[in-house]
C-alpha cells in the first residue's frame, strides 16, 4: 500500500464520476454545444459565417458550462471540507491539484470533441440553404472541431484551477464568467487602438481563435490562439498551486 | 507514535497553540482535553500536516507526515464529522480516499461493517445523522490500517450504544499496538477510556499525565469524638490535619487505613471515615479555570 501519482489520478476520477452534479453538467454542456450549433445551422442566412463556425456557435456557452463544471469539482473540496481528508491522504497537496485538472481537462476534452463532431454533423445535415456547405476534408475544418475539444478542456482545467484557487464557488464562477464573457464587452469601450491591441488576446477570444474556420484581421492565428489561452491557464494553475502549498487547508 | 516538539502556532497576533510538546505512545490511549478553544483541532491539524506550525516540528511515527509513502498507513484521521461531499454514497467517499493508496475495494466494504454502516453503504451521506457522519469519519480512518489512529471529539453526535462502540473499538485499536489519540472537551468522557492524558488550555500545556496520577485522593474526612487526640495522634511530616468542625477533621497526606488503624490503637471512637477523592471532572475544572478561552459572564 503506498501513494502512486495513477492512485491520486484514479482518486480524482473517483471524486469526478461518483457526483450526480458532474454527470448533469457535463451532460448540459454536450446539449448546450449540440444545440445551438444545430439551430444556428438551420436558421442561420447571413454570408459571414461558415458552416463550421455555425456548428460551433453553441461553444460560448459550452465554454462557461465546462468552466462551471471544473469550477464546481475544484471549490467543492473547500465548501464540503472534503479538502481536510484529501489533504490528509496526499500530503505533499500539488498531485491533487494535477490529477484533478487531468481529470476534469480529460473529461471535457472528450466530450467536447464528441459533442463538436455532433453538431458538425447534425448541423451540416440541416445546414440553411445559403451557407456553403464544408466536409471534414476541407481545410481548416478538422482543426476546427479538435480545437474547440482542446479550447473547452483547458476551460475545464481553468476553472479547476479558480475553483482551489478562490475557494468558493461562487466566486470562481463570477471570475470565470467575468474572464471569458464579460471582459470582451468591456474591452470594446475602451479607445480603439487599444480595443484592437488587446482584444486578440482575451481569454475567450484567444482560445476561440483555434475554432475559426477562417481568421478575421483582429483574431489570432489558431495555435497562437490557443496558446496564449493555454498561457492563462498555466499562470492560473501556478497561482493555484502556490497557494494550495503554502497556505494552511 | 506522535511526537508534538515544541510547537507555536499563530494566526497574526493571536496565538493558538504555544510552545506545546508531547508524545502519544504506541498501546495507549491518549486522551487530549482542553475547554473549547484551547486549541486541541489546531494541534492536530498540525499532526496530519494541514496546518504547519509558526515554530516547532511534528513527528509522526519517528518522521514528518508529508514525507510518508504511504500516508493513511502511518495515520487515519478524524478530524471534523462530514468532511465529506453531501453528494456521495458512503463507499465512493471511502473510495475517493482508498483509491489514492491502491487501498482495495473489499477494504472500504470491511471498515464499512466494522463501523456498522453497511446498510446504508450505498445511501448520500448529506441524508447521515451526525452520528453517522462519525462512524463514517472512523471508517475512513481506520481504512489504511494505520499505526496511529486520531480522532477529534469521536463520540459528538453518538447515542450511547455509540459512545460505548467508541470506547471499546479505541481500547482495542491500542491493545493491537497502535497509537490512540482522541481530543474532547469532556473529562467524564475521556476518563473512561484513556490512559494517558495531555491537557491544554490557551494553547499551552497544563499537564501531561495519567489518569490515575491526575486523580490522586485528596483526603480523608474524619469525624471523631476526640479530635484533639486524633490530630496529635496522626500528626507526622507530610500530614496535614485541618479542623473542618466541632468534630470534624479534615487529613491529607495519609490514608483512610493509616486513621483508622492509629484511632484503633488508642480506643478513639470514630463515627466517619471518608476518603475524598476530588472528582476527574472538578480536578480539570480546577486545572483549566484560568484557561479557559470562552467563559460566560456570572
Amino acid at each position: 500500500m503506498k501513494i502512486t501519482p495513477g492512485g491520486v489520478v484514479a482518486a480524482e476520477w473517483t471524486k469526478f464520476s461518483s457526483l450526480r452534479s458532474t454527470w448533469i453538467t457535463t451532460g448540459i454542456s454536450v446539449v448546450l454545444l449540440i444545440a445551438f450549433g444545430v439551430i444556428a445551422s438551420a436558421s442561420f442566412t447571413g454570408d459571414n459565417l461558415s458552416a463550421v463556425d455555425l456548428a460551433l456557435s453553441g461553444s460560448t456557452l459550452a465554454a462557461l458550462a465546462v468552466g462551471v463544471l471544473g469550477a464546481l469539482l475544484g471549490a467543492g473540496e473547500y465548501t464540503t471540507g472534503m479538502i481536510r481528508a484529501t489533504l490528509a491522504a496526499v500530503p505533499r497537496r500539488l498531485p491533487v491539484l494535477w490529477s484533478k485538472s487531468l481529470v476534469a481537462g480529460a473529461a471535457a476534452l472528450v466530450t467536447m470533441t464528441a459533442g463538436a463532431f455532433a453538431a458538425f454533423a447534425l448541423g451540416s445535415a440541416v445546414l440553411n440553404d445559403g451557407v456553403g456547405s464544408v466536409g471534414l476534408g476541407d481545410s481548416g475544418v478538422l482543426r476546427a472541431l479538435l480545437g474547440a475539444g482542446l479550447y473547452l478542456g483547458l476551460v475545464a482545467v481553468l476553472g479547476v484551477a479558480l475553483g482551489m484557487l478562490v475557494r468558493s464557488s461562487a466566486g470562481a464562477i463570477a471570475i470565470l464568467a467575468g474572464a471569458l464573457l464579460i471582459v470582451p464587452g468591456l474591452a470594446a469601450l475602451l479607445p480603439d487602438s487599444v480595443s484592437e491591441a488587446i482584444t486578440p488576446y482575451l481569454p475567450s477570444n484567444a482560445g476561440s481563435a483555434v475554432m475559426a474556420l477562417t481568421q478575421g484581421e483582429n483574431t489570432l492565428a489558431p495555435w497562437t490562439g490557443l496558446a496564449v489561452f493555454a498561457g492563462y491557464v498555466v499562470v492560473c494553475l501556478a497561482a493555484t498551486a502556490y497557494r494550495l502549498k503554502k497556505t494552511d487547508a | 507514535m506522535i511526537q508534538v516538539r515544541e510547537v507555536t502556532k499563530r494566526y497574526g497576533a493571536k496565538t493558538v497553540v504555544d510552545h506545546l510538546s508531547f508524545t502519544a505512545q504506541p498501546g495507549q490511549v491518549t486522551g487530549f482535553l482542553g475547554p473549547n478553544g484551547a486549541g486541541k483541532s489546531t494541534t492536530m491539524r498540525m499532526i496530519v500536516g494541514l496546518d504547519a506550525p509558526t515554530s516547532g516540528d511534528v513527528l509522526v511515527n519517528g518522521k514528518p507526515y508529508a514525507s510518508s509513502k504511504a500516508p493513511l498507513h502511518e495515520i487515519g484521521a478524524l478530524l471534523e464529522a462530514k468532511a465529506m461531499h453531501p453528494g456521495r454514497t458512503a463507499v465512493s467517499h471511502l473510495l475517493t480516499l482508498a483509491r489514492t493508496h491502491g487501498i482495495s475495494r473489499s477494504r472500504v466494504d470491511e471498515v464499512l461493517g466494522l463501523v456498522g454502516l453497511s446498510a446504508v453503504a450505498h445511501k448520500r451521506v448529506g441524508a447521515f445523522s451526525l452520528g453517522m457522519g462519525q462512524r463514517l469519519g472512523i471508517a475512513a480512518a481506520l481504512l489504511g490500517d494505520p499505526a496511529v489512529v486520531m480522532l477529534d471529539e469521536p463520540v459528538n453526535g453518538l447515542d450511547p450504544d455509540g459512545v460505548l462502540w467508541v470506547r471499546n473499538l479505541l481500547t482495542g485499536l491500542a491493545a493491537e499496538g497502535r497509537t490512540v489519540m482522541l481530543s474532547s472537551h469532556l473529562m467524564s468522557e475521556v476518563s473512561l477510556i484513556a490512559d494517558h492524558l495531555v491537557i491544554i488550555g490557551r494553547g499551552r500545556l497544563l499537564a501531561d499525565t495519567t489518569v490515575a496520577d491526575f486523580v490522586t485522593a485528596e483526603g480523608v474526612r474524619v469525624v471523631t469524638a476526640a479530635p484533639d487526640d486524633l490530630r496529635a495522634l496522626i500528626a507526622g511530616p507530610g500530614v496535614t490535619v485541618t479542623s473542618t468542625g466541632a468534630e470534624e477533621l479534615f487529613v491529607a497526606g495519609t490514608t483512610a487505613r493509616a486513621i483508622g488503624l492509629a484511632a484503633a490503637t488508642r480506643g478513639i471512637p470514630l463515627f466517619e471515615l471518608t476518603p475524598q477523592n476530588a472528582s476527574l471532572e472538578e480536578a480539570f475544572m480546577d486545572l483549566t479555570h484560568n484557561a479557559v478561552e470562552y467563559e460566560a459572564t456570572r
